[in-house]
């Protein structure tokens, strides 16, 4: 992140957004992790002392927006990273702060993620724009991505307005050389003056001198939105009257396209300010051509502008794009999508096509074995469930009886084979609540909700405060292994460190589950089965809401942190190739040998002993991992 | 001036395919050319299926390989190149790791692993040359497992394709990697550097 300008490296598109706020001169990033949006901060994080900037990971996406918007009031500039689910989360106030004014450059970086590489929705938050009237620009590759954030910042403190950069995932994790701008300096004069007029939202008659003047500045802004580079026109003299408009990754694709099929004669509309929208452009484009076609991932956003723009000025022009099939409004584009959609819109087949080729593919990628995620190997999640599922039996309750619902997080890989746990995923925090719902519903079953440190800290209090106070009689299993591992171990409160490392005390969920009211707490180490299972029993015994921690730390970060015990051995006499482990565990360190016996290979092995609690015959030895 | 060139690299997360990938790219873009790469990071650290799209030229701007126009696939797992079949065709030269590391489902004997003579054929029915190695066995005469990424990297020397060269593949393996590693991951690369010059002379 420390380059020198001029110089041109190789960046990711997280890398270089947060590069981008570097040269803009940043003072506070802040976000919650949620791929693919996670590197801004953990590329900025060890160089944040360095940099004199204050780079954090906050609890959530809302109270992260809300820290940067405070920073932001007293003329710092600060920039905000999220994934899509994570704006919704932060949503309810960036509405609010849109009303008022920023005095430092307030940017919002918003990763979505068509194609669900990570997981969650295939949110279009370009729509975000709509119902907050903020800004946006939809970047289209890693250098794009570092300019929008510069001019963002600037647009920013010059309107006093919170502007979004949204990218995907493709272009989130894309690596293309980048070119370094110059740094300004993060140093700032700061100051806040009281003027409740424009910063409190309670009086209605100043509620709507405040959207007035929000509605006012985005029409200031659309001239210097609408010159800027992030759009980009390209209408050649011998055009046929054809032409392509195209948003965010698309634009590369169309770029591939036109290269490989000489299509010099093709009108080209890159349309990157996407609130408000370049309307004079897209006016000079649809007054030159007949038919066009609309490249955008996700939902017809531009499409839909386009086809009204078209309608109001009664011109007939042809649109290909969702509305009549040519493309999809689900998954992501590429190459070959971008170049079946151009030859739709120009009569001609572009691809060579190979229907034989084609299904000798479809079916090599059967033959490919499924990869399914499994827990890592000592990973404590695996004995819990595994607990858990003992102490269901021991209670009566067989394979798919009791409830589980779980919540985001490596703590839903419980939905797999050979565990078979959880019943549900909603987003953050939803697996107490709707365990709450279950319950009411007149479910008479056990009904546990499963939910991970980080992801209890996020959104599980208040479902947890709301469980306790009505009294409801679910189980409430909280699995701290003191990180948020799904994102790639981030800290969590309860981590014992923030994001650059600084320690603090880690903020223990007991105590916070006995203060919320719940009044039986357990806590348990998930590697001791035994004690674990006694933990479940006597908390789904329980009359009213109960809740056990199961704290032991993600199995990958005691592998950093060398931490790990011995590994454990088979031995083969006793083992009777009964395979009982294998089945109950699916632990990637185990194998079988030729004689169908159990192996463990010592190099995988993380020493966590559990396996050793399930053979029968004795036959796995195991050293426990130290504490 | 090179228009277009693709490298597709198919691993399971932590066989290195990620570091393979980056080593190639730098190497790329000290020699000046335009590059762009791209992956799937989602489920790298855990094991899961990860590919990553190293590509070079003028006119390369997309980030994944368009359909069967791989000029290389490195599977550093012998299934998993037949996940990345879309991205195969004619052009394609495969070198291919042949040990495999097995999915939970088969080693649990609910998914059977397919044969590697089929997966080889299947390669050469979609695609053209598929070289096999022990890119493993090889790694482990090298001295350490963790290099097999950088054993099929020196396979990929071994094929002689004139754009990246072996000085800069060598410079780019010094910046890219622990510098307390580079003697045993030059001996890697001299490893499969000899291993696929036999193939290609058997051949
Ligand atoms: C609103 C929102 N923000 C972020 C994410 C991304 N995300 C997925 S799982 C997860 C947290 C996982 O941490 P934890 O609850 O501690 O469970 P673990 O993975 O450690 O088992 C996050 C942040 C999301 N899905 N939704
Ligand atoms: S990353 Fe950690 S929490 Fe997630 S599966 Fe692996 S060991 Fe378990
Ligand atoms: S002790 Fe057993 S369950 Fe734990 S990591 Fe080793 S093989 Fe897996």
């Amino acid at each position: 992140m420390i380059g020198k300008e001029g110089s041109v490296r190789l960046l990711m598109g997280n890398e270089s957004v947060a590069r981008g706020a570097v040269e803009a001169g940043v003072g506070v990033v802040i976000g919650y992790p949620g791929t693919p949006s996670s590197e801004v901060i953990s590329t900025l994080a060890p160089c944040a002392e360095e940099l004199g900037i204050k780079v954090e990971w906050a609890v959530n996406e809302k109270v992260a927006f809300d820290v940067a918007a405070g920073a932001a009031l007293a003329g710092c500039r600060c920039l905000v990273t999220m994934k899509s689910a994570g704006l919704n989360v932060a949503f309810d106030s960036i509405i609010s702060v849109a009303y008022g004014d920023v005095n430092g450059g307030l940017v919002i970086y918003v990763a979505d993620d068509p194609a669900v590489h990570a997981g969650m929705e295939e949110q279009d938050s370009r729509f975000f724009t709509k119902v907050s009237m903020l800004p946006m620009i939809d970047v289209f590759d890693p250098q794009d991505a570092k300019d929008a954030v510069v001019e963002a910042f600037d647009y920013s403190e010059r309107f006093k307005i919170p502007i979004f950069v949204r990218s995907t995932s493709r272009v989130a994790h894309m690596r293309c050389g980048v070119k370094f701008g110059p740094v300004r300096s993060s140093v700032r004069e700061v100051g806040f003056q009281r003027d409740i007029r424009r910063f409190t939202r309670a009086s209605p008659v100043w509620c709507m001198e405040q959207h007035t003047r929000l509605n006012e500045k985005v029409e200031k802004m659309k001239p210097h939105f609408e010159s800027s580079r992030f759009n980009e026109l390209h209408m050649p003299e011998n055009n046929a009257g054809v032409g392509v408009i195209a948003s965010g990754v698309s634009w590369n694709y169309l770029h591939e396209v036109v290269a490989l099929h000489n299509l010099v004669e093709l009108a080209t509309l890159r349309i990157g300010t996407v609130n408000p929208l370049p309307e004079k452009l897209i006016h000079a484009f649809i007054d030159k051509v007949d038919r066009i076609l609309v490249l955008e991932e996700l939902e017809p956003y531009v499409e839909l502008h386009v086809k009204a723009m078209i309608a109001d000025a009664g011109k007939n022009v042809r649109v290909y794009g969702k509305k009549d099939g040519t493309l999809r409004r689900v998954g992501e584009y590429n190459y070959d999508v971008v170049e079946r959609a151009l030859g739709k819109l120009l009569g001609t087949e572009l691809a060579e096509r190979n229907p034989e080729l084609d299904k000798i593919r479809d079916e090599a990628i059967k033959v490919a074995p499924r990869r399914p995620l499994p827990f890592c190997p000592g990973c404590p999640h695996r004995a819990t469930y595994t607990a858990m599922r003992q102490a269901l039996r021991e209670l009566g309750y067989g394979e798919g009886e009791a409830i589980i619902t779980g919540d985001i997080g490596c703590t839903i890989l419980g939905m797999h084979p050979p565990f078979n746990m959880c019943w549900t995923e909603v987003s953050m925090g939803a697996s107490i609540g709707l365990a709450c719902g279950l319950r009411y519903a007149g479910i008479d079953k056990p009904i546990i909700a499963t939910i991970g440190d980080s992801t209890f800290f996020h959104a599980g209090i208040p479902p947890t405060i709301n469980t306790a106070w009505n009294d409801t009689n679910i189980v409430i299993a909280v699995l701290d292994n003191r990180i948020t591992a799904m994102t790639g171990h981030q800290p969590s409160p309860s981590s014992g460190y923030t994001a650059t490392g600084a320690e603090t005390e880690p903020i223990e969920i007991e105590r916070i589950l006995e203060a919320s009211g719940i009044k039986k707490v357990r806590v348990v180490d998930p590697y001791d089965l035994q004690h674990t299972k006694e933990a479940f029993i006597a908390a789904l015994k329980e009359r009213g809401p109960s809740a056990v921690v199961l704290r032991r730390m993600c199995s990958l970060v005691a592998r950093r942190r060398g931490l790990l015990g011995t590994p454990s051995v088979v031995d083969p006499e006793r083992c009777t190739a009964c395979l009982l482990c294998l089945r109950t565990l699916s632990c990637p360190a185990m194998s079988v040998s030729e004689d169908g016996k159990m192996v463990i290979d010592p190099s995988t092995c993380t020493g966590c002993g559990v396996c050793a609690q399930i053979c029968p015959f004795d036959a796995i030895t195991a050293w426990r991992q130290k504490d | 001036m090179i228009k277009e060139y693709n490298i597709l690299i198919a691993s399971v997360g932590g066989q290195g395919g990620i570091t393979l990938a980056r080593i190639l790219s730098n190497a790329a873009q000290s020699q000046g050319l335009k590059v762009r790469v791209g992956e799937t990071l989602g489920m790298a650290q855990r094991g899961g299926p990860v590919q990553s799209h190293v590509r070079f030229g003028e006119d390369v701007y997309g980030p994944m390989i368009p359909k069967g126009r791989s000029d290389v696939l490195l599977s550093l797992e012998p299934a998993e190149a037949l996940r990345v079949v879309r991205y195969i065709g004619k052009r394609t030269t495969t070198i291919m790791n042949t040990s495999p590391t097995l999915p939970i489902p088969v080693i649990l004997n609910e998914a059977t692993y397919p044969d590697p003579a089929r997966i080889t054929s299947i390669l050469e029915r979609i695609g053209g040359r598929v070289y096999s190695i022990d890119a493993v066995e090889l790694a482990r005469e090298a001295g350490s497992l963790r290099s097999m990424n950088v054993v099929m990297l020196g396979a990929y020397v071994s094929l002689g394709e004139p754009i990246l060269t072996l000085d800069t593949i060598e410079e780019s393996l010094a910046t890219s990697l622990p510098s307390r590693y580079l003697e045993q991951n030059i001996r890697a690369l001299k490893i499969g550097l000899e291993k696929m010059k036999e193939l290609i002379s058997e051949a």
